[in-house]
């Protein structure tokens, strides 16, 4: 069989982990994987899912709208799950306090694969990470694991539709908040990433020649207040500069690839971003381009790299579900994932090699 | 002086990636969200201290 998918958009909880245990019959499971929506209750769902499916390690977290198999929804749960034809091992660990260093979690990934983190190989082993959303330590986390190991961790960070109030995360039966979970898997056959962000960079560059980098506070760029260096490089006032941050974020552009930093709102002088922005970056104005044709490419080149998709896991950009919503372009963005099972769900971040925003992350299993 | 951050770029690159393509990639994008460009530093480049510092850091997270 391999991998599996379903969804449920019943109200009652209780139904909701029913439905899904019957879609996925008795198939089974060694790893579940599941994003719900903040409508149900955090430490009810953790539960309820983890109860549901003993015999397989479970995590996931709470969203901001969700993805399955062609469509995308709101106030459901979507789940996949993996038998030992497409997962041989499964280990999910909790990062309780997020100022602890990963290496704490990476033990247990020690104890379980019985080696050393810095010798698995990134071919063999993926890694996937979900954070609490409202943390605001995704930068930190993510860049700490890739300190450690070169074992590819891809994520997303929790949501709650919208409401900016709690996010969760969610491990074999718990739910956690200002926390993340960390999970090792080791498939049974290939798998790819996709790191897709529809924008192209323009010629303009905003060097950050003073920012507060904890705080994801740019002060000055190109040693101006950072709100009217913005302003002058899209050609607008301060006052108006909002109204572009949507179609025009800035971004770090390495070898033709941005890595989206999005604009958060613009206080005083200084502009706040989604994403930590370092003194001494060199960032390029961006420009929106196509969601979907973009994603399409994305999806279908990596397909026919890994010579087909049995599975796939999208965290995309809460940023990018609004824009397709306002573009009544969300039916044909989950007809995208109608190729091959495909869970996901839309995020307040998404990791890759490092935090990015206005991004699709997606893990594919051959 | 010159050329140190080039040579100690090289160092992680190589010791990490050890002839990984794929992984060459990847440290090379780890170091560009450190906030150091490795593409941006070549032999000649001098030895600014505040990148050299900055490189050393990197190295001791690395471990």
């Amino acid at each position: 069989m391999g991998i599996k998918t379903a969804f449920s958009s019943k109200t009652e909880l209780q139904d909701v982990v029913s439905d899904i245990q019957s879609q996925f019959g008795d198939f089974e499971a060694n790893l579940v994987v599941f994003f719900a929506s903040s409508t149900f209750g955090p430490e009810a769902v953790a539960s309820q899912m983890g109860a549901a499916f003993p015999q397989a390690e479970t995590f996931g977290c709470s969203t901001a709208g969700e993805i399955v198999s062609g469509r995308m929804l709101t106030n459901s749960v979507v789940a996949m799950a993996f038998d030992r034809q497409s997962v041989k091992t499964a280990k999910a660990v909790v990062l309780e306090d997020l100022s602890s260093d990963s290496y704490d979690a990476f033990s247990s990934f020690e104890q379980c694969f019985n080696k050393p983190m810095a010798e698995m190989d990134p071919k063999q082993y993926v890694g996937i990470v979900l954070i609490d959303g409202l943390s605001g330590k995704e930068e930190q986390i993510i860049d700490r694991i890739g300190d450690l190991t070169n074992v590819n961790f891809i994520g997303g960070s929790a949501g709650d539709d919208l409401k900016f109030a709690a996010t969760h995360v969610y491990a074999n039966g718990k739910s956690y908040s200002n926390a993340a979970v960390l999970a090792m898997i080791e498939p049974v056959g290939e798998f790819a990433f996709v790191k897709t962000q529809s924008f192209c960079p323009l010629a303009k560059k905003l060097v950050v020649t003073k920012a507060n980098e904890s705080a994801r506070e740019v002060l000055e760029f190109n040693n101006k207040p950072a709100a009217a260096a913005y302003a002058e490089a899209i050609g607008t006032t301060v006052a108006d500069a909002p109204n572009h941050f949507m179609h025009n974020p800035v971004g770090l552009v390495f070898e033709g690839e941005p890595f989206v930093r999005s604009p958060q709102q613009i206080k005083g002088d200084s502009m706040f971003f989604y994403c930590s922005v370092l003194e001494g970056m060199e960032l390029s104005l961006l420009e929106s381009t196509d969601i979907i044709a973009d994603t399409k490419k994305a999806v279908e080149t990596a397909r026919q790299e890994l010579g087909g998709i049995s599975g796939m896991i999208n965290f995309n950009c809460i940023l990018r579900t609004l824009e397709l919503n306002q573009k009544g372009l969300s039916s044909a963005y989950g007809e995208l994932f109608s190729v091959a099972p495909t869970i996901g769900f839309s995020t307040y971040g998404e990791q890759f090699i490092g935090h990015v925003n206005q991004t699709a992350t997606i893990l594919l299993f051959h | 002086m010159a050329g140190k951050i080039r040579q100690m770029i090289d160092t992680i690159i190589n010791q990490r990636a050890k002839d990984n393509a794929m992984l060459v990639g990847v440290i090379k994008t780890k170091l560009m969200l450190k906030g150091i460009d490795p593409n941006k530093f070549t032999a000649q480049s001098p030895d600014d201290p505040a990148v050299i510092a900055k490189l050393e850091a990197v190295i001791k997270d690395l471990k």
